[in-house]
């Protein structure tokens, strides 16, 4: 494959300037799309603007949705220049602000709301047949051979290859994933709106039951009920707005679309390509990121991400968050609303949320990440091989 | 309640009947000579059409696996804890497959395995592999 550059044109020129979330957590009786359409009217009063000043949709809808921007729309009440649906599984929400901001510096919209929300601890909660089959997706989208007549199901399984190759390569052990569920627990305990309200010990995440091993209770991210939005526009139109921006600096995807299970592709995630194209683009390295937003759905891709996008060596990611790197005050402060694990989880949608947070400096002494100028936010998803990234500044 | 009985799309009906017959098929080019998993309908090395299913030896080592403690199937309730692995085959494809044979602890990677087939009673039979 030949080597691209990515394009300078765009960093800085565009800012975050509305931030939402909706209830989290378990919020019975409401639809995904309420949800979304919750965080959006947060993210717009946030930003100050009224819902006529909006002009493009760029979101995600359940799996089983078609043209979710319209039905969004619908509800906003509004018609919109630049409107469409992203299909990249956890990977699309990031990739939703980089459209917004390619579509505004296209001429095609000047003010963008993204957002994705989703019902995902109602819909395996309507019946005991739904707990126990875990499973978000519509029947028609379920593997029908190479899979179910293994008992092979779900996301955990799928992830969990690439926790024991990596095991097995490099020596990683359960106490190190540990380490990073504990550390976003302590910051989900600083965040009213976390899903989870109790601390956890080291002791008690190797007292969880083993879910598919080597992934237990506590390596696995929450079924929840939440959603997240933000505005994006030009910079020179957030000077006006009532909030301080965040500077969008810059963003890139890269697709393992080989597979999961082929090449080394469950060790060396998407993150490595699409983070080195994002750094790029935003002209920065891992060494000027003060604050990460992980995409957490399991503790071992917090890891690997971590390694992918250069903060230690390939192989070194169980010493470096057990190290207590990721805590507040380590060296790189991470998931710092207790992030899928512990806050809830919106398919990387609320990364984006935080990491545009941190960039206000809004946030009490022992939220904010000090003196915080970059941070950087990963997103992963459709079957584990999409990947997206996106570096925020303080403006 | 039974386990789930594969659904083949059309084009891994050939793997399943082959296996039927206690015999390994994969897809295998015949432009470039590569073997492929899961089956489709033309060459993901080379894009090439023409091919055929021909049998491999059904050797090969663990490249990486899991153990289901939790039920996500009613099916695999007696079944837990069991494990599911992913087996390189000394064709270069990688399959999804249950490890058999040997106690659940002593599975590691890179351990050699050879197939053998399960059959269900549902007139189907599913390639699974043991200790080699």
């Amino acid at each position: 494959m030949v080597m691209i550059e990515p394009s300078r044109d765009l960093r800085d020129t565009c800012a975050i300037v509305g931030i939402g979330n909706s209830r989290l957590g378990r919020v019975p009786g409401v639809s995904s799309l309420d949800l979304l359409v919750e965080a959006m009217r947060n993210a717009i009063a946030d930003a100050g603007l009224k819902v006529s000043d909006i002009d493009g949709i760029v979101c995600r809808g359940p799996d089983d949705s078609y043209c979710h921007h319209q039905r969004v729309g619908e509800r906003l009440g509004i018609n919109t220049r630049f409107s469409t649906t992203l299909d990249n599984g956890g990977a699309s929400q990031i990739l939703s602000v980089a459209l917004a901001t390619m579509a505004i510096k296209a001429g095609l919209a000047t003010t963008v709301i993204c957002g994705y929300g989703r019902d995902a601890w109602s819909r395996t909660h309507v019946n005991e047949e739904a707990r126990v089959r875990n499973e978000t997706r519509p029947e028609s989208q379920r593997a029908q051979e190479f899979g179910p007549e293994y008992g092979y199901f779900g996301a955990v399984a799928a992830h969990a290859f690439g926790a024991t190759r990596h095991m097995h390569l490099y020596g990683t052990t359960r106490d190190q994933f540990g380490h990073i569920a504990v550390a976003f627990r302590e910051h989900a305990l600083r965040n009213p709106d976390a899903q989870m309200k109790k601390p956890l010990t080291l002791e008690q995440y190797h007292e969880g039951k083993l879910i598919v091993a080597p992934f237990g209770l506590f390596d696995c991210s929450l079924r929840s009920d939440a959603a997240g939005a933000v505005i994006v526009t030009s910079r020179e139109r957030a000077k006006d707005l009532r909030q301080p921006p965040v500077s969008i600096k810059g963003f890139a995807s890269w697709n393992n679309t080989t597979g999961w299970f082929n090449n080394d592709n469950m060790v060396v995630t998407a993150a490595k390509q699409s983070g080195e194209a994002a750094y790029k683009m935003a002209g920065v390295g891992p060494d000027d990121v003060d604050t990460a937003q992980i995409y957490d759905c399991f503790t071992y891709m917090v890891l690997a991400q971590l390694e992918d996008y250069g903060f230690c060596k390939k192989g070194e990611g169980g010493p470096f968050v057990a190290s207590g790197a990721l805590r507040m005050g380590g060296r790189l402060p991470t998931n710092t609303s207790g992030g899928q694990l512990s806050e809830s989880h919106a398919e990387g949608m609320l990364q984006v949320v935080e990491g545009a947070r941190q960039m206000r400096h809004t946030y009490p002494a022992e939220r904010q990440v000090k003196d915080a100028e970059i941070a950087l936010v990963s997103g992963h998803g459709g079957n584990q091989v999409c990947h997206s990234t996106l570096i925020l500044g303080r403006a | 309640m039974s386990k789930p009985v594969p659904r083949p799309a059309p084009e891994s009906a050939p793997y399943w009947n082959a296996a039927k017959e206690h015999k390994l098929e994969l897809p295998r080019c015949n432009a470039c000579g590569a073997f492929w998993f899961p089956p489709s309908q033309s060459c993901p090395h080379c894009l090439a059409a023409d091919f055929a299913f021909v049998p491999v030896s059904g050797r090969g080592k663990v490249f990486s696996f899991v153990t289901f403690h939790r039920v996500y199937h009613p099916a695999f309730e007696q079944e837990v804890p069991y494990v599911v692995a992913l087996v390189e085959l000394e064709e270069g494809p990688r399959l999804l497959t249950n490890i058999v044979g040997i106690e659940l602890d002593k599975v590691a990677c890179e351990m050699p395995v050879k197939v053998t087939f399960d059959d269900t009673g549902d007139g189907v039979s599913v390639p699974k592999f043991m200790p080699a």
